[in-house]
């Protein structure tokens, strides 16, 4: 869903006026009959006859022509939105119907008193609903946007420099994708994109753009990069690639949509990336904006994220430049989705000076740089699904360094727990793993391509597995804690089961036992025996599948949780 | 439905299902024709479901929303649930009495695969108001209740 790409759009522009965390207003989806998407913020204690209006500014149809749909239900005008169960993020559906003529009288209700019923559905027969409208509209030019990253709405932003009324600009082009396409094949624009020098001339001539150049080498790498700028407007002007970063986006954020903490993060990303930007070109970029005093680095956690994206198609190829990949639409199926959390979860480390400097300089640096580098570090174990794969990661040199980069750095390693509060708390009540992780040694040996290498030496195996094993009901009882904490959260998303940071450090544990199960071993003890109640735990589950159950808890070392994931997680995605 | 990494098939258990299918109404994941969700948010079970189909272009229904009743028994989604119109329609698969679509004149219940949702349901529906014996059927009016 392109939601939550949508949201932090529109989240621009009302939030600049209104400040955000207002009480109770949530980002809703839309989705009309001819196939247009859009998002709006609203309180869920405003009715439903209110929201119509709002929605009326959105899309072509007017107030009272609109039905509402949610969850299979007709949406009755003096309701509040929250009678009807709607939370953050859902979808509606927007039908038009004919205006209700008052003189009709309400036969539904005689009929059955059903609560649904709206007296406009006794008389829509509406056949103007058809597609008028181009598909896409506003969700696809918004999506644009987000979908280039702030590069491009940093760059389209410092043209417009000159404008009172830039957002007024970018928000028409955003809601015509046309007419975004035609500017960008004029002439004029043509050969300003064939000449990156001239861009990058305009872009130092703005003299916001050119401090917050100066403050930001990195930033000012990448604008100084005329392939990267080329890119970019070259995405704009073509509608195709444009769809393949509008999928990219849709995909990275339904996935963050899924993730715990996955919306924590991008709100992060845009107060601590967007606003600023913003602020910066819309103010004047007077002296308001250092609450960030390095806010841009996260653009390039942004770059650094796409790259591996691309780059983990092909683990060969880590580590390479992989921005090249985007001049041409990628067909291959999305890679994994957390690296781009990962490169999201950079912002926070912006306030420290970044060592690499360059964080271009390794694809994966957005990974391992990126403060709490737990989930990808996760996806990375995840995404090798066999031991071979895993031993050439983890010779490649590039990884390696990367890894040795993180770990030679107990810094980092503090500023992951750090960042982390679940993980912190645990590690506060828990000296030993503290300082298992502190101790940069260890880490380093844990990681070793020759540790991993002995992972997957059969002998070694069933001693790796107590260790784990034992590491795991340490922390067991806390993650039981942990996550009923959680389910009993008001909104938390029925459908996903709830990771904490916790759980990932287990499963990221757990899979670096599952990476050496797939080597033809056994352990001592019989898994039916081993993994006794895990089983009936997950019978009652309704997992009846003994053998899947087993497989299942071998990989995750009998963590019921990471092997329910997992059962789950492998299903149809 | 297979496992990514093994090859072989996990048996996704009723509870998992259905919160899937939960969470894809609530998130109008699909086609965006068609809308369904829980009745009782507060039924464990998950049985009853409410869906909606807006009638498809160039048919009788055209402009119409169609309520309907969904029920998934404890044996879903091993068997299919039973679904029943609310909204009167005029419709060969459905009983002029009750509304209950009749499994064996429509095919999708009567060949029923657990790999099926809900929302499969509904599109087949919206389609089959498009085959000819149903798009021209004469329409009881609108906002009558079976």
């Amino acid at each position: 869903m392109g939601g939550a790409g949508d949201s932090s759009e529109s989240k621009v522009s009302n939030e600049l006026g209104q400040g955000q965390g207002e009480e109770g207003i949530v980002v809703i989806n839309v989705r009309c009959s001819n196939g247009t998407k859009f998002t709006v913020r609203t309180s869920l204690e405003s009715t439903v006859g209110v929201f119509k209006s709002v929605l009326a500014q959105n899309c072509d149809v007017p107030a009272d022509q609109q039905r509402l749909i949610y969850k299979g239900r007709i949406l009755k005008d003096d309701q509040t939105l929250f009678s009807y169960g709607l939370q953050a993020d859902h979808t509606i559906h927007v039908v038009r119907g004919f205006a209700p003529a008052s003189s009709t009288p309400a036969t539904a209700t005689a009929a059955g008193g059903n609560p649904d019923t709206t007296t406009g559905v006794t008389r829509g027969v509406g056949s103007n609903e058809g597609g008028a409208f181009g598909l896409g509209g506003a969700g696809l030019g918004a999506s644009l946007f987000s979908g280039l990253g702030s590069l491009g709405g940093g760059a389209s932003g410092s043209f417009g420099a000159g404008f009172s009324d830039l957002e007024q600009v970018q928000q028409q082009l955003t809601q015509n994708p046309n007419m975004m396409r035609e500017i960008m094949n004029t002439p004029a624009m043509q050969s300003l994109m064939n000449n990156p020098e001239l861009i990058r001339s305009l872009m130092m001539s703005n003299p916001q753009m050119r401090e917050i150049m100066d403050r930001n080498p990195e930033l000012a790498h990448v604008l100084n990069d005329p392939s990267i700028l080329r890119q970019t407007l070259e995405a704009a002007r073509n509608p195709e690639l444009m769809r393949e970063m509008m999928r990219h986006t849709d995909r990275a954020m339904s996935n963050i949509e899924s993730t715990p903490e996955g919306f924590n993060m991008l709100r992060r990303m845009y107060e601590n990336v967007q606003e600023p930007f913003l602020n910066a070109t819309t103010m004047g970029g007077n002296a308001g904006n250092d609450s960030g005093s390095n806010p841009f680095a996260a653009l390039l956690g942004n770059q650094g994220g796409n790259q591996v994206r691309d780059a983990s198609n092909n683990p060969s190829t880590t580590g390479s430049e992989a921005t090249g990949g985007l001049t041409a639409p990628n067909t291959n199926p999305l890679p994994n989705p957390w690296n781009n959390a990962a490169g999201g979860t950079q912002t926070n480390s912006t306030t420290r000076p970044n060592p690499a400097g360059n964080v271009r300089a390794s694809g994966l640096g957005g990974l391992g740089l990126g403060g709490p580098g737990l989930p990808g570090m996760e996806s990375l174990f995840n995404g090798m699904p066999d031991s071979n794969q895993m031993n050439q990661l983890l010779q490649n040199p590039a990884v390696s360094q990367m890894m040795q980069t993180v770990l030679s750095n107990p810094e980092y390693m503090n500023q992951m727990l750090n960042f982390n509060p679940q993980l912190r708390s645990l590690v506060d009540s828990n000296p030993q793993l503290r300082e298992m992780m502190q101790n940069p040694e260890l880490l380093r040996q844990l990681t070793s391509p020759e540790t991993m290498q002995d992972m997957l030496d059969p002998l070694l195996f069933p001693f790796l597995q107590q260790q784990m094993l034992a590491l795991q009901q340490s922390l067991l009882p806390q993650l039981r804690q942990q996550t009923t904490q959680e389910a009993s959260q008001p909104g938390a998303p029925t459908g996903t089961p709830n990771n904490t940071g916790l759980e990932m450090l287990m499963n990221m544990f757990g899979d670096l036992g599952a990476g050496s199960l797939s080597a033809p071993n056994q352990p001592d003890v019989p898994p039916e025996e081993l993994y006794a109640t895990q089983l009936s735990q997950l019978q009652e589950m309704g997992f009846f599948d003994t053998q899947e159950n087993i497989r299942a808890l071998r990989a995750t070392a009998g963590n019921v949780h990471a092997a329910v994931d997992r059962l789950l997680g492998n299903l149809g995605q | 439905m297979t496992l990514g990494s093994g090859g072989s098939s996990v048996v996704v258990p009723r509870n998992f299902r259905l919160l899937e299918e939960l969470e894809r109404g609530e998130k109008g994941i699909g086609d965006g024709t068609v809308s369904y969700g829980m009745d009782d948010g507060d039924d464990i079970y998950m049985r009853s479901w409410t869906g909606t189909i807006i009638g498809p272009h160039n048919t009788v229904h055209e402009g119409r929303i169609y309520q309907l009743k969904l029920f998934c028994d404890k044996d879903y989604p091993e068997k299919p649930p039973s679904v029943r119109f609310h909204s009167r329609i005029n419709m060969t698969c459905v009983n002029h009495e009750t509304g209950v679509v009749e499994p064996k004149k429509f095919g999708l219940l009567a060949n029923w695969q657990r790999e099926y949702t809900m929302e499969d349901i509904l599109t087949q529906l919206k389609k089959e108001m498009t085959t000819p014996h149903n798009r021209k059927l004469v329409q009881p009016p609108e906002g009558t209740y079976f």
